[in-house]
């Protein structure tokens, strides 16, 4: 537009990076509409060390784009444009194509790191990709197989007895330097804290609500509550952990709202006097669990919980370090 | 496009480093870091003294992973007892922990692309970021190789790579070298050299050669205080003008001037303490 061209300590400065963001974002609007110039600056960039890093992100965006154009939808995120520079561009048109190693083959597998599986299985955590998952299906698999050819006809009680412990502890086994072996590193990362703890929980409950309610659904009935009867308790003990979490840590937190269950559960049953334990547990369950009041004291109870979760947010802001 | 005519006369730029001020730090009863103020700019910076100095707690509380009882810790401008801006922060920081551990599926590229992903870097510049970070520390051979197969200093490097995948601008190392052989511990100083050319290095290290080889400053600390600041040759110098034991001048010059801040009057310090 004017007859000003960045002058050649601008140019090198911006390839090497050490041109300050101001003067940077000014060269930049420049090589909008400056051909001679952004010539200059591909020049640079491609002669620095990250000269081939840029050929290689060049060729992972054009390889993106290919993808975008035959139909396949996810998302190009482009890289940050400070980080490539403009020379990005500019050197796509100039350089010859880029060494075939610089495409990914193993992009195309299923499980690649970085592909959507793999980042689902990333978000699930420690406690679903480790002992808890066979834990959870020993309870659900255990139980039914138990009712059907073992000598336990009455397990329902007691699957619905530990069923709203099993997702506390998977919440305890997700999170924290007891449970991750990753923690001390994730715990300086941006996703660390409150999200991760709930991406993790999300999984955890994705895991064991259906699973645990439909070995419950398998058992015989008999006069024990229904099987679905400890979602809204499983639920609001989960959240109660979490919501005590910030204040407490994690492993605390579980320890308390678990252990606070079995013993309100189990403890008057076994101190009982007389046999006739799962009768004894019947009747303590269906206290706890059956009619509207008992299951509205948990739906209420777990809607607590969440607005604590949510208005107490900077009570969560260590989490990463309890 | 105004400013592109003055371009040197522009805006301040953006704050780079670390800036502790009045740094207090306890674990339960004891004082890990009393009334610590330090400035880290670019370059690389060596973090000495003794086991129990504080080296680690001032690195986990650089690192925002633990939480300081008193003061204030600036990174790159943001201050990072603010919940808001440390999500930025992080963002751009890397951080090797002393002790660290994995999954056992995970392979060297899972490992450090899962880190990216915890790093929220974009997953199309991902698998060329894995890749380059990997190859920086020389495992390219072994990148589809599970972590548990590895040895103890490969694991370390591993831990190198992670740190560096998002290229950040300010780099934790808390003992980086523990492990590495004599030659991989050559090839890391001159990684370091590099990084720090650009980024805010700081390693914490028991071991003088790497600091006099790779590091533009040194920070003596020594119980949970800062007793020297300079440079590796401010270092030597101090230890060439006194005859203190060691087998180089920097050796020389960490144990006089660790002599030096412990013969400090304690009265001082002691009349600090029952003061507060």
């Amino acid at each position: 537009m004017t007859g000003w061209h960045a002058p050649e300590h601008f140019v090198t400065r911006y390839a090497d990076g050490s041109l300050p963001e101001s003067d940077a974002w000014s060269l930049e609007k420049h090589l909008e509409c400056c051909g001679t110039c952004a010539a200059r600056v591909s020049r640079a960039v491609r002669g620095t060390a990250e000269g081939v890093v840029l050929a290689e992100v060049r060729e992972a965006v054009l390889g993106d784009a290919r993808h975008a154009v035959l139909g396949d939808t996810r998302e190009a995120v482009l890289p940050d444009p400070r980080k490539a520079g403009p020379g990005a561009s500019h050197a796509a048109k100039a350089a010859p194509r880029a060494p075939a190693a610089a495409r990914k083959a193993h992009r195309a597998r299923p499980w690649a790191p970085g592909s959507r599986p793999a980042r689902i299985l990333w978000a699930a955590g420690p406690a679903v990709r480790g002992a808890w998952l066979p834990a959870v299906l020993l309870v659900a698999v255990g139980a039914v197989a138990l009712a059907h050819a073992g000598g336990l006809p009455d397990a329902r009680p007691w699957l619905l007895a530990l069923a709203p412990v099993l997702p506390v502890a998977g919440v305890a086994l997700s999170y924290g330097p007891h449970a991750d072996p990753l923690h001390e590193i994730a715990a300086a990362t941006p996703s660390a804290g409150l999200r991760l703890v709930l991406t993790r929980t999300a999984a955890v409950l994705a895991v064991s609500l259906p699973l645990l309610t439909l070995a419950g659904a398998l058992l015989p009935s008999s006069d024990a509550p229904g099987a679905a009867a400890w979602l809204l308790p499983g639920l609001a003990l989960t959240l109660a952990s979490l919501a005590l979490a910030g204040h407490i840590g994690v492993r605390t937190a579980t320890a308390v709202t678990g252990g606070g269950w079995l013993c309100a559960v189990l403890g008057p049953v076994l101190a009982a006097p007389g046999g006739r334990l799962t009768a004894h547990l019947s009747e303590r369950l269906s206290s706890f669990l059956d009619g509207a009041p008992a299951q509205g004291g948990w739906a209420a109870a777990a809607v607590l919980c969440a607005a604590v979760l949510a208005t107490r947010r900077p009570a969560h802001h260590f989490l990463e370090m309890r | 496009m105004t400013t592109a005519s003055h371009p040197s006369r522009s805006l301040p730029a953006e704050p780079v480093g670390i800036r502790v001020t009045g740094l207090r730090v306890r674990h339960r009863r004891t004082v890990a870091l009393d009334s610590v103020d330090l400035d880290f700019g670019p370059g690389v910076h060596g973090l000495l003294g003794p086991n129990g100095a504080g080296k680690t707690s001032l690195i986990r509380v650089l690192a925002t992973v633990a939480e300081p009882s008193g003061g204030r810790v600036e990174i790159l401008g943001h201050d990072a007892g603010d919940q808001r801006r440390r999500g930025e922060v992080r963002r751009r920081m890397g951080y090797l922990p002393q002790e660290f551990g994995y999954y056992p599926g995970f392979t060297v590229r899972e490992f450090v692309a899962y880190v990216a992903w915890l790093k929220e870097m974009p997953a199309a510049v991902t698998p060329n970021a894995v890749e380059r970070a990997v190859a920086r520390v020389g495992l390219a051979d072994r990148i589809d190789a599970k972590v548990r197969t590895l040895s103890g200093g490969m694991v370390r490097r591993v831990g190198i790579a992670q740190a560096i995948v998002n290229d950040p601008r300010v780099l934790l190392f808390d003992e980086p070298t523990a492990g590495l052989d004599p030659e991989q511990r050559v090839e890391f100083r001159e990684l370091l050299r590099e990084l720090g050319a650009s980024s805010t290095v700081i390693v914490s290290t028991h071991l003088v050669e790497d600091v006099a080889a790779a590091c533009t400053e040194v920070t003596l600390v020594e119980g949970g205080r800062v007793a020297y600041r300079g440079t590796p040759d401010s270092l030597a110098a101090l230890g060439d003008a006194t005859d203190c034991v060691g087998d180089n001048p920097i050796e020389r010059g960490y144990t006089a001037a660790l002599r030096a801040h412990r013969a400090r009057p304690r009265q001082a310090a002691a009349l600090g303490e029952a003061a507060r």
